[in-house]
This record gives structure tokens, C-alpha cells and sequence, in this order.
């Protein structure tokens, strides 16, 4: 069963043509080319690949594993449980 | 008014990707004209189109690459080129003197028609979130000033087939008059999108495909014409006062002298003859010069009925007697009809002829049209046609004329 990461790590690896180098959980958004503007895209995409929909409260991830704990979130609270079968990220959402 | 300078150009078109390369393939008739290989081409009546071989993961950063519509990402490639060529004619720059001005017909065409798919051709409501920022058509000029840290006006200007005339037009007089020092200026045009390759074809307006060879598809001023074949591409230029080359020793490919304006104020598509006269005079009077002054035009020749009789028209009122002796090029015949690239296009390739002394080839020119007369040097090209004075004629729906005078720079 693939986890909530890899399948956002499929994403980013297929939009930002990242290396699994710079693929890691603590590696902030911004290094990786993609600012608030570019992070409204990822979440649309993450829509489409997760099934989710997104929460219109503002939130602010930094990082890919901020990212997932987000998406875990949503997917229980939409689905009862999260998307991708996996482990259930800690969320570390910041509310702005 | 000041001289003003080409220092810089950067191309990417049907007929390559730099000026050495474009300039020899025109140079030898070459055609980009293709049949157009997409699936959506069983829908077309004649799939034809001149298209630029680019690609955005090539040149560009995979974050900024997602946010280019095709226009943007030509527009970029042709002005970091620009820049590129121009021997850092940016260095020492008082940036907020320095502008970019870009012309496109359709804008991020491809990007609209793909939001349009979703919502009516899916029956979805998942329009992508960056639709607007690649669709909207001053997106290209804000990336190149961007890019270049451009601080001065960042202009757009769409009068269909004659913007990027227009845009150069434009920052010719902030640069003579003096308001800028430098200008970034050009067009750029990716209109093969399904909903604008239709639209077109509705209109009656595009070439049938040659049935023994695609590529000479488009016949400007041959009695045989057919229509236009749209293209894809962009130029732009870097435009800075001539003092200001000279005395930095960049390389210089020509020279704007003056750009005349006009309105036919007649209908919403048929050219006039008087509109385009306006056009021509206008541009003379700006540039100071009388007609006997230019020694070569570069058509609009679009390879309609209606532009080529019309314009043919034109250059004889203006010219009177003398027209039938003035070399007379339509490229479009090679690089198709980039809308409102097209001017800008065109402006580059009539530089490098001047530069090379010779007039480019009207190619496919195969039945002579007696309702046009001139010598619009027929299927090869011309050498030892030393013009320092060129005409480069843009003619639009809308009846938006523009004509650039351009100078060989000597």
C-alpha cells in the first residue's frame, strides 16, 4: 500500500522534476520552487490524486511533510480514514 | 528624437530557433509549413500549420515552466535570447528606464481553450488554478520583465495581426523620444489551440493543403493563393539609443527609423487601400523620409485574395511608377502567418536582409496574378540588393495598420 508521502512525492517528482535526493519529508516548499502561488496548484492536484476536498479555513505548510499531514487530515475527517491506507501524518498544520 | 539601435535579437519560430537559423532557411525557401500533426487534426478541414519546435522543459525551471502558456514561454525563450545577443546591453542600466513592450493577437489562447474543455467538453468545474495568470495576455511581457529586471512600462498590445508591429512601433518612440534607454520589444502568438485552429477555419480565411507538398501551401500574391496558415513563434528585440550601442561597442543589426499607425475605419475585416496608404505615410513622415527613400518592403502578404490585391493596391499609390522596381518579400509564404508575432518576425528578417544585401524570396509564387503587378521576387531570393531603407508592412483585422521604416543601421 503506498503512503500519503509517496503518493505526493509522485506528484512532486512528475511536476517539479524533483530527485528523490531533494524529496524529503522536512524539505520546505519554497526550496523546492514552489511558493504560495505554486502551493494552490500542488493543493489542486492533490485534490484530483486524493480525492479530497479542500477546507476553505486558511492554513500555512511549509514543508512536503506539512503537506501530508494535511492531506491525512482532510482524508479522515472526509472518508473516516486517511487516503492512502498509510500511517496518519501528525498534522502540523499553522492556521494563518 | 534620438537614433535608436537594434542591439538584440532573439527569435523562436517555424523557421528556427536563432537568427543565423531562420535567416538561412528564409534565405533558401524553406518552408516550416507542416501538415499538423495533433489528434484534434481529423477535425480540420485542412490541418496545416507552421509550428516551432520549443520545449518549455528545455529552457526553464520545472516551477516557472507550469506557469507558461505557450506565448509566454516563446516570448521568454526569443527575449532572453535577445538579451543574450545583445552584449549585455542591460549592464549599468537605470532600470526603471527600461521597458518591454510585447504584441500578441490571442494571448495564452492554448490555456483558455483548455479551461474551456473542462468546464463545457468534460462537464467539469475543475478549472486549473493557473488559468488566468497564463492565460491573460500581458503574461509575457511580465515574465520577461521579470526576468530581466525591467522596471519601466511593461506594455502589451493586441491589434491582431499588426501587434507586435505595433509594440515595436511603441517603444521605438519612448526610446527616441527619450523617455527610455532601453526597450525590450517583440510579439509572440501560440494560437494552434483546437477552439482557435476552428474559429479560423470558420472564417474562411486559412489555406487548403497542397496536395503534392504541404509546405507550399501558402502562395502570397500567386493567382493560385489559397489562404494563410497560422504560425507559432516570437521575436523580440532589444531597442536602445544608438549612441548608447556605439559607445559600449555592442553589435549593431539595424536601426528603427519611424513607425506610422492608421486605422481603415471601414470594416471589421476587409483591408483597404486607403488605410494602408495612411499607414505608409505615416510611417515616412515619422521617419523623416520621402518615399523615393525605401528601397524594399517586406509585405503583409497574408496569401489572401483580399490582403495581397489590397496591399499590392497600397505600395503602387504610395510609390507610384517607381513601385514596380521596389523588391517586395512575403515571408509568410515560409513561416506562416504568426498573427501578432508576425510584425516582429518579419521586422527581424527584413534586418538581416539589409544586413546581407539581398532581397528574401515571395516563395511559391507559381501563377502570376494580374491584379498584382510588382516584383515581389519570386521563389529565390535576391543577392546584391544593397537596400539601406526597408518598409515592414503589417495589416490587421480591425483595420489596425501599422508600418515600420527600418534602416540597415550604417
Amino acid at each position: 500500500m503506498t503512503t500519503t508521502y509517496e503518493r505526493l512525492g509522485a506528484i512532486l517528482s512528475r511536476d517539479y522534476k524533483l530527485t528523490p535526493e531533494q524529496l524529503t519529508r522536512d524539505a520546505p516548499l519554497e526550496g523546492l520552487g514552489i511558493d504560495s502561488l505554486g502551493l494552490v496548484e500542488l493543493l489542486w492536484n492533490v485534490e484530483e490524486e486524493f480525492k479530497i476536498t479542500l477546507g476553505t479555513e486558511p492554513v500555512e505548510l511549509l514543508t512536503v511533510g506539512d503537506v501530508v499531514g494535511y492531506i491525512d487530515a482532510l482524508s479522515t475527517k472526509q472518508t473516516g480514514a486517511p487516503k492512502a491506507g498509510g500511517r496518519t501524518e501528525a498534522a502540523s498544520l499553522r492556521v494563518t | 528624437m534620438r537614433r535608436v539601435a537594434v542591439s538584440g535579437i532573439g527569435v523562436a519560430s517555424p523557421l528556427g530557433n536563432s537568427a543565423a537559423e531562420v535567416f538561412a532557411r528564409a534565405r533558401a525557401g524553406r518552408s516550416g509549413i507542416r501538415r499538423l500533426d495533433i489528434p484534434f487534426a481529423s477535425r480540420l478541414v485542412a490541418p496545416l500549420a507552421a509550428t516551432t519546435q520549443l520545449d518549455a522543459e528545455e529552457h526553464f525551471e520545472p516551477a516557472q515552466a507550469r506557469m507558461l502558456d505557450r506565448f509566454s514561454l516563446l516570448a521568454l525563450f526569443a527575449a532572453n535570447q535577445a538579451v543574450d545577443d545583445s552584449c549585455r546591453a542591460l549592464s549599468g542600466l537605470e532600470r526603471e528606464r527600461a521597458g518591454v513592450f510585447v504584441g500578441s493577437g490571442m494571448g495564452g489562447t492554448l490555456t483558455m481553450d483548455g479551461g474551456y474543455k473542462t468546464l463545457y467538453g468534460d462537464g467539469s468545474d475543475r478549472i486549473k488554478p493557473f488559468t488566468i495568470l497564463m492565460g491573460m495576455h500581458n503574461a509575457a511581457a511580465a515574465w520577461i520583465g521579470m526576468a530581466h529586471d525591467l522596471r519601466g512600462p511593461n506594455m502589451t498590445y493586441s491589434t491582431a495581426c499588426s501587434s507586435s508591429a505595433v509594440a515595436i512601433g511603441e517603444a521605438w518612440l519612448r526610446v527616441a523620444s527619450g523617455q527610455l534607454e532601453l526597450a525590450l520589444a517583440g510579439g509572440a502568438e501560440a494560437p494552434l489551440s483546437a477552439g482557435s485552429l476552428k474559429a479560423w477555419e470558420a472564417l474562411h480565411t486559412l489555406a487548403a493543403i497542397d496536395a503534392d507538398d504541404a509546405s507550399t501551401s501558402c502562395r502570397p500574391f500567386s493567382k493560385n493563393r489559397s489562404g494563410m496558415v497560422l504560425g507559432e513563434g516570437a521575436a523580440m528585440l532589444v531597442l536602445e539609443p544608438w549612441d548608447r550601442a556605439v559607445a559600449r561597442g555592442a553589435v549593431i543589426h539595424g536601426e528603427i527609423l519611424g513607425c506610422g499607425l492608421s486605422n481603415d475605419a471601414s470594416h471589421i475585416t476587409r483591408p483597404s487601400v486607403q488605410g494602408q496608404v495612411a499607414a505608409i505615410r505615416a510611417a515616412l513622415r515619422s521617419a523623416g523620409m520621402e518615399p523615393q527613400a525605401v528601397q524594399a518592403i517586406n509585405a503583409h502578404g497574408t496569401g489572401t485574395h483580399a490582403n495581397d490585391c489590397t496591399e499590392t493596391a497600397a505600395i503602387a499609390e504610395v510609390f507610384g511608377e517607381r513601385a514596380g522596381r521596389i523588391p517586395i518579400s512575403a515571408t509568410k509564404a515560409m513561416h506562416g502567418h504568426l498573427l501578432g508575432a508576425a510584425g516582429a518576425l518579419e521586422c527581424v528578417l527584413s534586418l538581416l536582409a539589409m544586413k546581407h544585401e539581398l532581397a528574401l524570396p515571395t516563395m511559391h509564387l507559381q501563377v502570376p496574378d494580374p491584379e498584382c503587378h510588382l516584383d515581389y521576387v519570386p521563389n529565390t531570393a535576391r543577392e546584391r540588393v544593397p537596400a539601406r531603407t526597408m518598409l515592414s508592412n503589417s495589416f490587421a483585422f480591425g483595420g489596425a495598420n501599422a508600418v515600420l521604416v527600418l534602416g540597415a543601421g550604417v
